[in-house]
């Protein structure tokens, strides 16, 4: 069996759990009544008696958390808020994370049970690697290493060439990062001849979940054994479930309430302070499984699927639909319709254009893709192949 | 060992608690934290059978105990120290110890080990209970609880009137018990004080469950600070 970060909590007995987690419902609804302007209308007197009682209550939409911007979805006062995260909103807007300090040393608990369940001890050396863009998930592995004891390394180069470097610098044995970086990474020890047997890495943490192609791939080419962190960026990323060797993603239920409606992943937070949410409906696919893992953590086994909304992601960043169209509306284009397809690490994007301006001014098309492609670049941070095509052809 | 679920309890027609869902492990001492009329003294009479349940459940080991008569609490190894600790004055301290111990058939050797526990008491034996001083007479009813043996021991604002070094003695006291094994549910509003003993500690306001939590975890909370000063806070409640 391996460790357990937490065994009081990972390991709970489903009895156990049904009363900490209707303990933590019902003192959560007491607090976003009080505290959270939106939930007490919502809520008004609705009180839950067992956790069957969920359903009844009123879910939380990522719109929502758009139109409360930047401070309405707080249950605390912004004096006892001591971090802002934030992220990309359905319409293309912010939504504004705010953690308190236990908060984030809760944090760094789930995140240390990840580290833990990848074998993580106080003898290793842990290169944190996702390339500057990811500062979020970075900090919140770096909190986590630091609970579980581990050394940290916080250079984070840019060029997969100098991680490279460093990673046989410091002999380091865990790696955390991106899928995408992994395989850069994979791509450059390819091309050195290098033998990964050479580097001293046991384990790789990886931002997200990937495929099982995908993961030996990964596995083999760094020579580490994969783990797959899970998180949201509205609530916690990493930090709502942990993977465990036997490649189960088991949810931090004393943490998390989580439940399926139609197939997608609702999640309410138990324990969050400054804002906690209520069934809030996460827009991911998901299938939960209750599964007698034989790594001793009893959490609800979480399947993620992919997106229900039009959220893509591009090279590991985020993107809307209406994050372009917003671009677009904002340039000599205007309002046409566009197409947009993800090709590698590219956005491939198919822009309308009346045909007389196709016909007639095609150079100072050429000039435009060109001023577009690079500006979507500097606030988008994503590679775009910008066409355009005529309305008779309907992009592809 | 004790699990409470939505329960439920007044006075008259004012519902002093209003669905509380709580748990205390064996071998845990927990704080039932919260401002004067939160509703916990209410509470620990509604355990205990003083005030009867209007709904919810009480579960002691598995076994339902909703709404049983007080002096059942006995046999079901539950012994609760009130407010005010209501030792009888006029009676010496080994006989105050000895009423504790009625239902127990080793008393002789639980009161022996009280005196040891608090050897002040040891000392005062035959010396009326009533002439103790403020921080004694907390002792010897909590020797007078130990003295049946308690699976669990609830104490009512055990610190309460005590002054700030008479406060440290009887938080030793309850720590050592934790060490000794024996489960500890407190109800109290000294929240700092409560907290540096408590392994876990829930806040109760106007009846209601408001956070449950680590006692490490609390103590940063400002909830926590909201509940324990009550209304006046508020004012600074944006």
């Amino acid at each position: 069996m391996s460790p357990l970060f937490e065994r009081d909590r990972e390991a709970l007995r489903a009895d156990q759990l049904e009363q900490l987690q209707l303990e933590r419902l019902q003192a959560l609804l007491a607090r976003l009544r009080r505290n959270v302007r939106r939930y007490r209308e919502l809520l008004g007197d609705a009180r839950v008696e067992s956790l069957a009682d969920l359903g009844r209550l009123p879910a939380t939409t990522p719109e929502n958390l758009v139109e409360a911007f930047p401070y309405g979805m707080f249950a605390l006062p912004l004096r006892e808020v001591i971090r802002l995260h934030s992220t990309v909103g359905p319409d293309g807007r912010q939504i504004v994370v705010g953690h308190t300090r236990n908060d984030l040393d809760q944090w760094g608990r789930l995140v240390a049970r990840q580290l833990v369940a990848a074998g993580v001890t106080g003898n290793d050396v842990l290169q944190i690697c996702f390339g500057g863009g990811f500062f979020g998930q970075a900090l919140g592995y770096m909190r986590g290493a630091e609970v579980a004891g581990a050394c940290v390394i916080p250079e984070d180069p840019f060029h997969v060439e100098y991680q490279l470097d460093l990673m046989k610098n410091y002999r380091a044995t865990v790696l955390i990062t991106t899928p995408s970086n992994a395989r850069d990474l994979v791509e450059v020890i390819r091309a050195r001849r290098m033998d990964p047997q050479a580097l001293e890495l046991r384990a790789l943490v990886l931002s997200r979940p990937v495929g099982p192609e995908v993961r030996e791939e990964l596995e083999t080419g760094l020579f580490a054994r994969a783990f797959c962190g899970f998180g949201l960026p509205e609530i916690l990323d990493p930090g709502l479930a942990v993977e465990c060797p036997e490649h189960n993603l088991h949810v931090s239920e004393d943490h998390f309430l989580v439940e399926t409606v139609a197939g997608e992943l609702v999640v309410t937070t138990l324990a969050r302070e400054a804002m906690p949410l209520l069934r809030y409906r996460t827009r991911v696919a998901a299938q939960l499984e209750c599964v007698k893992c034989p790594c001793g953590r009893t959490g609800v086994v979480l399947r993620p699927g992919g997106r229900l909304d039009d959220r893509m992601t591009v090279n590991e960043v985020p993107l809307y639909r209406a994050q372009v169209e917003q671009f677009l509306a904002q340039t000599r284009i205007g309002r046409q319709p566009f197409a947009l397809s993800v090709a590698g690490r590219t956005l491939e994007l198919a822009v309308e254009v009346s045909e007389d301006i196709v016909g007639d001014k095609m150079g100072l098309l050429t000039d435009l893709k060109a001023v577009l492609e690079s500006e979507f670049q500097a606030r988008f941070g994503i590679v775009a192949d910008l066409r355009f095509t005529s309305p008779s052809r309907k992009p592809a | 060992m004790l699990v409470i679920r939505n329960l439920r309890t007044g006075y008259g027609n004012l519902e002093a608690v209003r669905g509380v869902t709580l748990h205390v492990e064996a071998g845990e001492v927990v704080a039932l934290l919260g401002a004067n009329g939160a509703g916990k003294s209410s509470l620990m009479k509604a355990i205990v059978g003083l005030l009867p349940p209007w709904g919810g459940e009480v579960r002691l080991s598995g076994r339902a105990i909703t709404g049983e008569a007080p002096w059942h609490m006995i046999s079901h190894g539950v012994v609760l120290v009130p407010e005010g600790r209501h030792i009888l004055g006029d009676m010496s301290v080994a006989e105050n110890l000895l009423v504790g111990g009625y239902h127990n058939p080793d008393r002789q050797l639980a009161i022996g080990e009280v005196f040891e526990r608090f050897p002040i008491l040891k000392s005062r034996a035959r010396q009326p209970a009533g002439t103790l001083s403020g921080g004694e007479q907390q002792m010897l009813a909590i020797g007078r609880a130990l003295a049946a043996r308690p699976k669990l021991l609830l104490l009512d604002e055990p610190l309460l009137g005590l002054a700030p070094l008479i406060v440290r003695d009887v938080l030793r006291v309850v720590r050592d018990l934790r060490d000794h094994g024996v489960t500890v549910f407190m109800v109290e509003q000294n929240a700092m004080a409560t907290l540096g003993v408590a392994d876990r500690a829930y806040v109760l306001e106007t009846g209601e469950i408001i956070l449950e939590g680590r006692s490490e975890d609390l103590v940063r909370n400002p909830e926590v600070r909201r509940a324990y000063l009550g209304k006046g806070y508020k004012e600074v409640w944006e």
